[in-house]
């Protein structure tokens, strides 16, 4: 088959050792200069993070979450020593009652009982006084009329009020004491369990188990309340089916029903407020709309409309600028000829939109009125400040304002340190998971100053500082955030190595095919040599 | 002069409503007037006010929240924003409305005056304001960056009272806010449209669906020959006693001009036909060899027009309940047309014979409708456009071009004007070779362009001869841009934006007028040296056949291996094989 030809003379030796030359020159300068330039060149910069102290955090391991609270025994009627007495043996029997473990109570008598000059001033701003320093005050006193001692929370400072009638009752007392303190706390404690449940935080000794109820009384508070931020949006709009009312007093009733409410949250966020008027609002085509109901003689709106009651597409409520949520205050006044409005039902004329904010319908009594008084919107105003506490996650226990927001404070805090952690047990893993992605000096930096923001809020909440701890927890959840969303590692994360082979393929194959197949015949023909030499 | 007037018409009313002081004032105004060549005139706007106190309280009643909210975070002063199609037929249609203040560039633009202390701060919060802006009016906006931005110093003057403004927000907020700086964008290559239109409308209090408002329909406002909207924020203080009294104003107008016939057709059936013969008027004074042709007697006198056939969609009752005191839509035609008011409004005004005023009823609709008819009276002339501008490119090839500007002043009296330019950073002027034929030139504000940062801008002041007409003309040189830098479709050109020409107010002594007016000369497109991108992708597609082929190669070939060893025995395989063995022998 193949035909006999004859070979070609011999190569000069001489041409072998230049051909050689040429092949391990071009071979020199691909690995001399080409591979470490490509090195250089592909390198990606990861700068070290401290993993182990980040999913010490994502463990939980650092941080043990106990909540001191301190509480002040005011007796009047009692002995300095007797006072005294029953704070210590009040906070034995609580911290020993093993229903709040998660807090640790510290419980002193009122030391400026009779002598000192502070007992000079009047009771409620000794009261301010007192509850800057502890979240609870105790003031008992002594009634004979009553037979069984009666506890009442003030509703706006941290103050509950107890009457005994020492005469009936001798032991009680204490027993009485610590489960009313214990109910105070109790919505608070079942909320941090609810928000520590199936994290590496959770305490291991005590198990609670809600009753369905609770459970979804949590779960509807959670899934109501915004994420926490420092700053929050307020748009209140008067949204008017027709051409009137075009002007309400809002500056009044704002003043009359909003701001005291923002006052008192004003430790915990911060509130911008701004308000607008839109006439000739009209439903979303989705809905079917209110259906007159001719016995009550209402329009009625069912309950499906609800949630789509917001012409989204329509309406002009696009979110303010700035950072921070915007949360939305409607106020919708119906059309002459469908008025008046209620929800079919229940009657109510107000719901919440998880997570967005309040809608409330206003039928004004007087059809004919074009401008709306502070009078006529205080009713909704409160409404709207029952929906925002609701919204900004307010506890809806125990009654006492100052308490609530002291709750929040708390869980707050907590919750952010478990965002914060998470994140960071998640970008550690992510580091290790995706090797070939680059770790910014500001990742580093970031996470960092996390863990020691984590530390300090962690430390201050252990001291009792909460708002302090709060601030801490605030800026390390940002910093979290901002380490873990890091623009130029977002983009990493999607570029996968067949992206690669597809830039390089068509770049260094043409280049690659020849070399590679010299070298190869090269080292093949240097092999027959030896053998024939051999 | 009558037309001027009569266009300016909306201008005056509205001087008249912001001299009223109650703050929280809304007021809209239509107004109509048929121009030559069977062509109507509609001009929108509507007017709102807040007080300074509401404003920094953020309370807002018919001021639009969401730009007012814009205009707080970026500290913007004073703000103009323009979209603009089409173009304004000076030599039929005359001067042009509002005296051109309330018109802009083809496409898209923008210009603010902003406080801030620093040149990055003012960058900065212009970046923030035309982002946001972008996200409003769905326009693309962003694209304003600071390769097309310029700082005009001639061109534009602020209209509202910008130093009391200032010093009332220092006494409010207790610091300064620093300098006013003006900034000024162009996005030529923008195509307005009805996307535009809907967010515009979402800023009126009663959003289209009551009031002239109801009027505007996306489908018959960009089916018009020329159509400008305009949004323009601007504080106005009056002082009261000793001290000022601020507020902040917003005005936004729809101009355009509707081809009355086109407008008219039937929404259902948009294309024309010739008419049924009977239906045809014929000239009888030709003679006809059949009966189904004929030719049809010349169009005479005045068009036949409905203002809800030509919007397509009725006017609706006021937009406010509370009576307004102004009239809310003026009709310009001559004494003697007849008009036919199809609802329960009275006529209101007769003006000064040519103005027809007319309030809008609280709960029913409102039309208008003029017959066909001939005039006794002569057609009103229009009044010749203050100054007429073109502007072209010329020359050829990829390497060079030329910029060439006719500037023509009709009027026996010397005018000044001022001509800015600002141009994209890829076309490099030649400043030495700018030349004018006639006139001077007294004034020249030059900035170089810097490659891929900034662009040219260019402001003169000139003055134009009497009836003279003046040209401008420098060369330029074209650059050549990065790959990834072409936009899509780059084979159509680039859009270089328009001249803004602003006539100053001349000598009254001489008969001209003492107000001052703007126009803008259409945009033009420049063809750049563009690759072939098919090129590139062929190029890909190759090397992607090649590899697809090596790898189904490989597969080929494992699978023929393997059928081989099944169907040894074929005789079929062994005939295909005979050929392969022959060749790899050789």
């Amino acid at each position: 088959m193949s035909s006999a030809k004859s070979s070609p003379p011999p190569e000069q030796g001489s041409f072998i050792w230049t051909r050689r030359l040429i092949l391990f020159a071009f071979w020199g300068v691909v690995v001399v200069l080409g591979l470490p330039h490509w090195l250089w060149t592909t390198s990606i910069h990861r700068s070290q993070l401290p993993l182990e102290s980040m999913n010490n955090w994502a463990d939980g391991k650092v941080c043990r979450l106990q909540y001191p609270i301190h509480v002040k025994l005011r007796y009047e009627d009692a002995g300095f020593d007797e006072t005294n007495a029953l704070a210590a043996e009040t906070q034995h029997v609580l911290n020993a009652l093993n229903q709040l473990p998660l807090y640790q109570f510290h419980i002193t008598g009122d030391l400026a009982n009779a002598s000192s000059e502070q007992a000079l001033l009047p009771s409620h701003v000794r009261d301010t006084l007192a509850s800057r320093e502890n979240s609870l005050i105790v003031n008992i006193q002594n009634d004979k009329k009553i037979k069984t001692p009666q506890a009442a929370l003030k509703s706006l400072i941290p103050v509950l009020d107890v009457r005994h009638n020492p005469a009936r009752t001798g032991d009680s007392l204490t027993a009485f004491l610590a489960r009313e303190i214990s109910k105070v706390f109790s919505h608070e404690q079942n909320y941090m369990h609810h928000l520590l449940q199936e994290t590496p935080f959770e305490s291991k000794e005590y198990v609670n188990r809600f009753s369905p109820e609770v459970k979804a009384g949590l779960d509807a508070r959670t899934t109501r309340a915004f994420k926490y931020a420092s700053t929050y949006h307020l748009t209140f709009s008067l949204f008017v089916a027709s051409s009137s009312p075009s002007a309400w007093n809002i500056q009044q009733a704002l003043e009359d029903g909003i701001y005291p409410l923002i006052e008192r949250l004003s430790p915990v966020n911060r509130f911008t407020i701004d308000t607008q008027i839109q006439l000739y609002a009209s439903f979303s085509p989705s809905i079917a709309g209110p259906q007159y109901n001719p016995i009550t003689r209402e329009w009625q709106l069912q309950r499906p409309d609800l949630s789509g009651f917001i012409n989204a597409a329509e309406w002009p409520l696009s979110p303010s600028i700035g950072s921070g949520p915007t949360i939305n205050f409607v106020l919708y006044v119906p059309s002459k000829h469908q008025s008046p409005l209620v929800l079919a039902e229940t009657g109510g004329q107000s719901w919440i939109v998880p997570q967005w904010g309040g809608v409330q319908i206003f039928n004004p009594a007087d059809k004919q009125v074009d401008q709306l008084t502070a009078e006529d919107l205080r009713p909704a105003m409160l409404t709207f400040a029952d929906q925002l506490s609701t919204l900004v996650g307010l506890p809806p226990s125990p009654s006492s304002l100052s308490l609530r927001i002291s709750g929040l404070t708390r869980e707050r805090t907590t919750s952010l340190i478990l965002s914060a952690s998470s994140t960071l047990g998640a970008l550690s893993r992510l580091t290790l998971k995706l090797t070939s992605i680059a770790i910014p000096d500001s990742v580093a930096k970031s996470v960092s100053e996390t863990i020691h923001r984590l530390d300090q809020a962690c430390q201050h909440m252990q001291d009792g500082r909460y708002l302090s701890a709060l601030e801490n927890a605030r800026t390390a959840e940002e910093e979290a955030e901002k380490a873990f969303f890091e623009p130029s590692m977002v983009g990493q994360v999607y570029f996968p190595e067949e992206h690669k082979v597809a830039v390089y393929v068509p770049l260094l194959g043409p280049m690659a095919v020849p070399l590679v197949l010299s070298a190869i015949k090269e080292l093949k023909k240097l092999r027959e040599r030896k053998v024939k030499v051999a | 002069m009558k037309l001027a007037v009569l266009l300016g018409l909306p201008a005056t009313i509205l001087s008249a409503v912001y001299a009223a002081t109650d703050p929280h004032e809304y007021r809209e105004h239509l107004h109509l007037k048929p121009l030559p060549g069977g062509s109507l005139y509609a001009g929108f706007s509507f007017n709102a006010t807040t007080s300074l106190g509401s404003y920094d309280k953020q309370h807002y009643r018919y001021f639009p929240r969401s730009l007012a909210q814009i205009l707080h975070y970026t500290h913007t002063a004073e703000l103009h924003l323009r979209f603009s199609l089409g173009r304004w037929d000076e030599e039929t249609w005359g001067s042009r409305p509002r005296s051109g203040l309330r018109e802009g560039g083809n496409g898209v633009e923008l210009w603010a005056w902003l406080e801030s202390d620093a040149e990055r701060k003012a960058e900065e919060r212009w970046s923030d304001l035309v982002n946001s802006l972008s996200g409003l009016f769905c326009a693309s906006l962003n694209f304003i960056d600071s390769g097309k931005t310029v700082r005009p110093l001639l061109s534009f003057d602020p209209e509202g009272s910008l130093r009391e403004y200032q010093a009332m927000q220092e006494r409010v907020t207790g610091r300064g806010q620093g300098e006013l700086q003006l900034l000024h964008g162009m996005l030529p290559h923008e195509v307005v449209c009805t996307e535009n239109l809907t967010p515009f409308l979402k800023l009126l209090p009663c959003k289209g669906k009551a009031g002239i408002s109801s009027l505007l329909d996306g489908h018959k406002v960009f089916d018009s020959e020329w159509q400008t909207m305009s949004v323009d924020v601007r504080p106005a203080c009056h002082a009261s006693g000793t001290s000022w009294e601020c507020q902040l104003e917003i005005q936004q107008t729809v101009d355009m001009v509707l081809n009355t016939e086109r407008s008219q057709r039937p929404h259902d059936d948009p294309i024309p036909r010739p008419k049924p013969i009977e239906e045809i008027k014929c000239d009888a004074s030709k003679s006809y060899n059949g009966e189904d042709t004929c030719y049809p007697v010349a169009f005479e006198g005045e068009q036949e027009w409905t203002l809800s056939k030509i919007f397509g969609r009725p006017l609706r009752a006021s937009c406010l309940a509370s009576g307004s005191d102004t009239h809310d839509v003026s009709l310009a035609v001559p004494s003697e047309r007849t008009v036919e008011v199809i609802s329960k409004s009275t006529v209101s005004h007769e003006g000064d014979n040519s103005t027809r005023s007319y309030y809008l009823p609280d709960d029913t609709d409102f039309d208008l409708h003029l017959p066909q008819q001939v005039l006794a009276s002569n057609q009103q002339e229009s009044e010749t456009a203050s100054v007429h501008a073109s502007r072209q490119i010329t020359g050829y090839g990829q390497e060079r071009g030329g910029m060439h500007t006719t500037l023509h002043n009709p009027h026996p009296w010397p005018q000044d004007v001022i001509y800015l330019e600002s141009l994209p950073w890829f076309l490099r002027p030649y400043v030495h070779t700018l030349s004018l034929s006639a006139g001077t030139i007294k004034k020249t504000y030059y900035t170089p362009l810097l490659d891929r940062q900034r662009g040219t801008q260019l402001e003169l002041l000139i003055e134009l001869p009497a009836e003279s007409t003046v040209e401008l003309t420098y060369d330029f040189e074209k650059a050549i841009l990065r790959y990834s830098e072409y936009p899509p479709d780059a084979n159509r050109g680039f859009d270089i934006p328009a001249a803004v020409i602003r006539v100053l107010p001349g000598n009254s002594t001489l008969g001209a007028p003492t107000r001052e007016n703007y126009l803008r000369t259409t945009s033009l497109l420049l063809p750049l040296p563009t690759p072939d991108f098919t090129k590139v992708r062929q190029g890909l597609a190759g090397l992607k056949k090649l590899l697809a082929k090596s790898k189904a190669g490989v597969n080929a070939g494992d699978e023929s291996n393997g059928k081989t060893m099944q169907e040894s025995s074929s005789p079929v395989k062994e005939e295909n094989g005979r050929p392969k063995e022959h060749k790899k022998s050789r």
